[in-house]
């Protein structure tokens, strides 16, 4: 090792900031490459996020997701978007052999949409839940028209103000996207958390586009309302125990999360969805046939919004040409009827401490999808291991959230009568 | 990559003035002659664009690689990072920036050594003297140098695009990607905008071929005046390169470049 801190010499660090500069307060998140923290700027008091950057895999240096992330957020400026400020680093010195940790800075935003849908002294009016899908389909404008793809859309990556502006975040699993002169693209289909994660997905597509991220923003919609994300067991078969599931999917995850679409959104067919047929796991996937599509009839007892139902339905087309887009949306009839979208900050404002859905209180819970998730864990790419750990941090969360809704813990499965509706 | 050009840090906060260039360049430029300064920025553009095609990446890639390495060194030293390391830094770190993925720390490395062997033998009497954990840790200062502005607009895509837009033959075009790419040996890259390179070059190639072009940059609303100083830069390389022999020339002013007080490592001795 001799000398080696002598290979460079005379090197002085004027352009990234050290991070000293912050005070760390506490952790209030996990991304996807990296933990987050509440600091505050010990000269201007400004209270910020600081995303680490963690250095997983000491081969491939500094992480393809963090420099994607970067360089995104880099050319992103947007009131929807979070804010990248800078990146800070610590000192390089022999005990972190010379390499630093780099820091990830943010403007801070108090509460993420998970953790707001957790907290059922959280309530939302139909008018704050237009503000909040209003927002968030602008994001998605924006981005989209940027040629960017966020590729991770679920409620915990959507950060909303104390004062109400909701902010996209995580961008460790975006890309950037072309239309080559008619060439289909090749990018890696594990992506997306594997509740939000759309059909074409599943199917193995490679050449898919910003409609991979509509239907994420259709599921977190229809969460606004069930309070929990929709296509899991839980939600969509809550009849049937356990073990039976177990027997009937037993398999891959990606192959049971395609029976629940079906179950919610109909049957996958080349006659709903022409050219599925096409798609590499057309045929090795057992597509469940004969189901109806109902995905309105649903939600109907929870979202009583027609427009609100009709805007869910077309942000869950199965065929991702035909699903609405983020321009469109944003001009459906929901946004623009009575009661109209409003400010989300008077009803935030009596909330003081903020909601992390990493944050919320572990309560004792079933680990209903433990089995599953780590099936789906067992994937090669690098991206697709980000999406697996996000999707199993998703899901063990997300069974805190699932069992602070429901106290009994012997009823292994929810049924829907027993879903919290009566808070509309 | 996607995004606007004149909201991106490449406008922003990577068109340098041609005084910081000099300014900057003050220290080394003590010890190496005006002259040898650009010679050893073309070898190591070289050996970029070498160590590129020998682990088959894309032009945009090495183009990438090659900026970035000219960033670093427009704000540090010679002395601060042997260019013999920060070349493969700046091909590794090109690579996943501009999504080609990660190249392997073996495949790397061993490039390498082949093409300092087979190709820079003239330069180098010696192996390849890094190993991977220098590139990582190298990437790191790289990194942090270019305050992690990673979004390079390269002269590619508006040259084919204006091409098209003249009509232009498809050798026309051809000897104008040449250029574009001789560019990147100059500090031109540092000092326009991509889409300056890319007229300057598409004029050049006009020139040589004879094509009339006066139409349609009498059209242009731009400062010829800059893509005049563009064509000198680039002319001027055409006219080092006519009167210096690299094979006989390079190893002594290498010799030359300042070093850190300990010398990197020898091969083997970990």
């Amino acid at each position: 090792m001799g000398g080696r801190e002598k290979l460079y010499e005379d090197l002085h660090f004027p352009y990234c900031d050290d991070v000293v500069k912050y005070e760390k307060l506490d952790k209030i998140g996990q991304g996807t490459f990296g933990e987050v923290f509440r600091a505050r700027n010990r000269k201007t008091r400004k209270i910020v996020a600081l995303k680490k950057v963690l250095m997983e895999n000491e081969k491939e240096g500094f992480p393809i997701t963090a420099l994607r992330e970067i360089k995104i957020l880099q050319q992103l400026k947007h009131d929807n978007i979070v804010k990248l400020n800078e990146i800070c680093r610590t000192k390089p010195s022999a005990c972190n052999k010379f390499r630093s940790t780099f820091y990830l800075v943010f403007d801070f935003c108090e509460h993420d949409l998970a953790g707001l849908l957790s907290n059922y002294n959280v309530k939302f009016s139909l008018g704050e839940i237009k503000k909040v899908m209003q927002q968030l389909l602008e994001g998605l404008y924006y981005i989209h028209s940027s040629k960017i793809l966020h590729r991770d859309m679920k409620a915990a990556n959507v950060l909303i103000t104390k004062s109400g502006v909701l902010k996209l975040a995580d961008f460790g699993l975006a890309r950037a996207f072309s239309h080559r002169n008619g060439q289909p693209n090749r990018y890696t289909n594990r992506v997306v958390t594997l509740w939000y994660r759309p059909p074409e997905l599943l199917l193995g597509e490679r050449n898919y586009g910003p409609a991979i991220d509509v239907w994420g923003a259709g599921c977190i919609m229809a969460e606004m309302w069930t309070r929990t994300p929709i296509m899991q067991d839980k939600f969509i078969q809550p009849s049937k125990s356990k073990e039976v599931m177990n027997l009937i999917f037993q398999g891959s995850t990606e192959q049971h999360q395609l029976n629940l679409i079906s179950q919610l959104c109909g049957s996958i067919t080349p006659d709903v969805w022409p050219g599925v047929e096409n798609l590499p796991f057309f045929s090795s996937m057992e597509l469940a046939r004969n189901h109806k599509r109902k995905v309105k009839e649903r939600l109907k007892t929870y979202v009583r919004d027609p427009y609100a139902c009709d805007l869910i339905d077309k942000m869950l087309a199965l065929d991702p040409s035909k699903r609405i887009d983020s321009d469109t949306a944003l001009n459906h009839d929901f946004f623009w009827s009575d009661p109209l979208p409003c400010d989300l900050g008077k009803m935030l404002s009596h909330h003081q401490h903020s909601m992390f859905e990493f944050l919320a209180p572990p309560r004792r819970g079933r680990q209903q999808q433990q089995q599953q998730v780590q099936q789906g864990s067992n994937v090669t790419t690098a991206s697709g291991s980000a999406a697996a750990t996000s999707a199993l941090q998703q899901q063990q969360q997300s069974s805190r959230r699932g069992a602070q809704q429901r106290s009994s813990a012997s009823a292994s499965v929810a049924s829907m009568s027993s879903c919290p509706e009566r808070i509309f | 990559m996607a995004g606007n050009f004149w909201h991106s840090s490449h406008y922003q906060q990577w068109i340098l003035e041609k005084q910081d260039l000099i300014h900057q360049r003050q220290a080394d430029l003590e010890i190496l002659t005006e002259d040898e300064y650009p010679k050893l920025m073309i070898f190591f553009s070289n050996l970029i664009q070498q160590l590129g095609e020998t682990l088959k990446l894309r032009q945009q890639v090495i183009a990438t690689a090659t900026v970035f390495m000219k960033r670093f060194y427009a704000r540090n030293s010679l002395k601060c990072i042997d260019p013999l390391l920060l070349a493969p830094t700046s091909v590794f770190l090109a690579s996943k920036v501009e999504e080609f993925g990660v190249i392997s720390n073996s495949r790397l490395i061993s490039t390498c050594q082949t093409v300092i062997k087979n190709k820079f033998g003239y330069a180098y009497s010696q192996e390849f003297p890094f190993r991977m954990n220098h590139v990582l840790e190298c990437e790191f200062y790289l990194l942090e140098s270019m305050d992690c502005c990673l979004i390079v607009y390269q002269p590619y895509r508006p040259l084919v695009q204006y091409m098209q837009d003249l009509g232009a033959e498809s050798e026309v075009l051809q000897l104008g990607w040449k250029i574009v790419n001789d560019s990147l040996r100059t500090d031109a890259c540092l000092l326009f905008a991509p889409y300056e390179i890319a007229l300057a070059c598409m004029h050049m190639a006009c020139v040589v071929y004879q094509k009339d072009c006066k139409q349609w940059f009498a059209e242009l609303n731009c400062d010829l005046d800059r893509i005049m100083e563009i064509t000198k830069y680039i002319l001027n390389l055409y006219e080092l390169w006519k009167s210096y022999d690299e094979r006989k020339e390079i190893a002594s002013i290498l010799q030359k470049i300042p070093k850190p007080s300990t010398q990197p490592p020898q091969p083997g001795s970990r």
